[in-house]
């Protein structure tokens, strides 16, 4: 078989195993393992194999992820979101559509100390949800509004998508952090203003006056003032030079539970369920490792992504062009695929195409904005139909509300992230801006 | 399954413990580092450890709880019965990987042993972490196998 015939059948096999509805993570391992044995034969797999689980799990670099996990399930299970909510809800409740808005300010609050898009929808829905329907916003809106909104939970930093691209490319987590933070306020802003345009365009969605309006009180800032200074501690800390991302991450997850347990909320029960919670995440982020990292051997030894590198960097296509097909890619594996694992599949092959191209910037650079705008396509594909998982999500703690309802609820949400990836795509500079004040 | 569900249950905990632990040596070493200058010279080398052996023993209750993302795309049109018996092949060969991982780990933990493989700078043994490793990963694969052949006791939980 040439190169080309066994790369298709390395691809054609995982996507026959995950039709075939086993768990993604093991369809990779499987072709991997195909492909592997099939080039070099059994002695070299089962010898890689032999340290693989060690290599993958025992590394510093990687340890970062079920901490920031663990810091987000204490967050979920602390009660923060109700202050939170609260707060936003005072802030934002003079704006038609505001409660709306609200829930997206609330989420990229809560996104700031978690990392993960469905843990930030899922706990933003339980508290803002039941406020929105009771002050007649539909189905549609409220839906569609907290499962974009689930989306800043990776968009802003702490972000475990943006850490699984810094450890698959090799690239400073907190360089692309500092990246992630003006798109991510512009995402929020973006998403308040696809709120006021389609409450203002589709009448029916949202109460022409909310009188029954909460104010602001002191009690309410107080309420936010931990999430505040747990941003700034761990952000502070890893930009101050006082820590590294883990040890970030590890602090964050303390403060987390120290917060949670002064705000009474956090149980004996709850303190295990966060723990288990964590497990599940970590485990299943892990095994996607375990086997896109084997496919991903098996890949290289056909040399296919160098030669596609090389073959594509010979073309004299625009490089923008290249960038813009990736993200159609995306877009449309993402339809069926899920994200992370898209991303653990492809950022190996696709990374080096893209450091070929010349984009007139430093390699770094171009590293840390191919990483933001991956992850503008991860946000859409959390959201876009067929498969929005995070639309999924929140549907399913709304049950009176269609699934197709949701869908037409995300659609302002779309429109935006397609602007605002346009935006990054034309101006690298609005995401590495902040990139330059740090040395 | 209840005897298989108490011992994935336990390394959930002890893989919980682990993790607890890792914090609480990063803030102390942090705390150490920034207030009187001197700290552990090599602590990350116990948080990567430490992760190494969480991860693995976090796997036995991912697969009891069903937390592997599978993709349902393709097979929406099918009855539930063939989707049920899919999914039971898919355990079966879920198990068959967890089998070969815990095998070749095995194999792996008592090369790093024989080599007296050590962390660079607190000259930790590295076939600690392979042996933390081979329990969870058998244990993963016989709940897979049990779920084969019997079904999936518990319901399907989401995953963050």
């Amino acid at each position: 078989m040439t190169p080309l015939e066994i790369t298709g059948s390395i691809f054609g096999s995982m996507l026959f195993f995950m039709a075939l509805r086993f768990p993604i993570a093991i369809s990779m391992f499987l072709a991997g393992a195909i492909g592997y044995v099939s080039q070099a034969g059994w002695l070299p797999f089962s010898n890689f194999v032999n340290a693989q689980a060690f290599a993958r799990f025992a590394g510093y670099d990687l340890s970062v992820i079920p901490l920031f996990i663990l810091m987000g399930n204490f967050a979920t299970k602390g009660g923060i979101s109700k202050s939170l909510f609260a707060f936003a809800a005072s802030v934002m409740g003079g704006f038609k559509g505001g409660l709306a808005m609200a829930s997206l300010l609330a989420c990229a609050a809560f996104g700031a100390i978690s990392g993960s898009s469905v843990a930030t929808a899922a706990t933003i829905t339980g508290v803002a949800l039941p406020e929105m329907k009771r002050h007649g916003y539909s189905g549609r809106l409220a839906t569609g509004t907290l499962a974009a909104g689930g989306t800043l939970g990776i968009q802003l930093p702490p972000s475990v998508v943006l850490v699984i691209y810094a450890i698959l490319t090799e690239q400073n987590i907190s360089k692309l952090f500092a990246a992630a933070v003006v798109p991510g306020i512009i995402a929020m802003l973006g998403y308040m203003v696809a709120v006021a345009v389609y409450v203002r365009l589709v009448p029916g969605q949202a109460p022409e006056v909310d009188n029954d309006r909460e104010p602001m009180t002191m009690a309410k800032v107080w309420g936010v003032l931990p999430i505040l200074m747990i941003f700034s501690l761990v952000f502070g800390g890893i930009y101050g030079g006082l820590f590294t991302p883990t040890e970030g991450a590890a602090v964050g997850a303390a403060a987390t539970l120290i917060t949670a347990v002064c705000k009474g909320e956090m149980t004996l029960e709850k303190f295990k369920e966060c723990f288990l919670g964590t497990a599940t995440s970590a485990a299943m982020i892990f095994l996607i490792f375990v086997g896109a990292d084997l496919m991903n051997a098996a890949l290289a030894m056909t040399q296919v992504p160098n030669q596609l590198a090389a073959v594509v960097g010979s073309w004299g296509l625009p490089p923008l062009a290249v960038i813009g097909a990736i993200l159609l890619f995306y877009v449309l594996l993402g339809a069926v695929m899920d994200e992370m694992s898209m991303l653990l599949l492809t950022v190996p092959i696709f990374f080096p195409m893209v450091m070929g191209l010349d984009f007139g910037m430093p390699k770094d650079m171009v590293a840390i904005w191919f990483g933001i705008m991956v992850l503008m396509t991860v946000g859409f594909g959390l959201i876009a139909p067929p498969v929005g998982l995070n639309v999924y999500v929140v549907n399913s703690m709304s049950k009176d509300v269609p699934m197709a309802e949701s869908y037409k609820g995300v659609m302002p949400f779309l429109v935006s992230d397609v602007l605002r990836t346009l935006l990054f795509l034309f101006f690298p500079i609005v995401p590495l801006w902040l990139v330059g004040f740090i040395g | 399954m209840r005897i298989l569900s108490s011992l994935a249950n336990l390394c959930a905990i002890l893989a919980g413990a682990l993790i607890t632990l890792i914090t609480l040596i990063t803030c102390g070493n942090l705390i150490l580092r920034n207030t009187t200058g001197d700290s552990m010279a090599g602590a990350f080398e116990i948080t990567a450890m430490s992760t190494g052996a969480a991860i693995a023993l976090f796997m036995p209750l991912s697969q009891i709880r069903q937390g592997h993302i599978i993709v349902d795309f393709f097979t929406t049109g099918l009855s539930d019965a063939t989707n049920g018996k899919l999914d039971k092949v898919g355990a079966f060969v879920l198990a068959l990987v967890f089998g070969l991982l815990a095998w070749r780990t095995t194999l792996g933990g008592l090369s790093a042993y024989t080599a007296g493989s050590q962390t660079m700078l607190m000259g930790l043994p590295e076939w600690i972490v392979y042996a933390a490793m081979v329990p969870p990963f058998a244990l993963t694969s016989l709940i897979g196998l049990r779920q084969a052949l019997f079904g999936f006791d518990l319901t399907t939980e989401s995953h963050a």
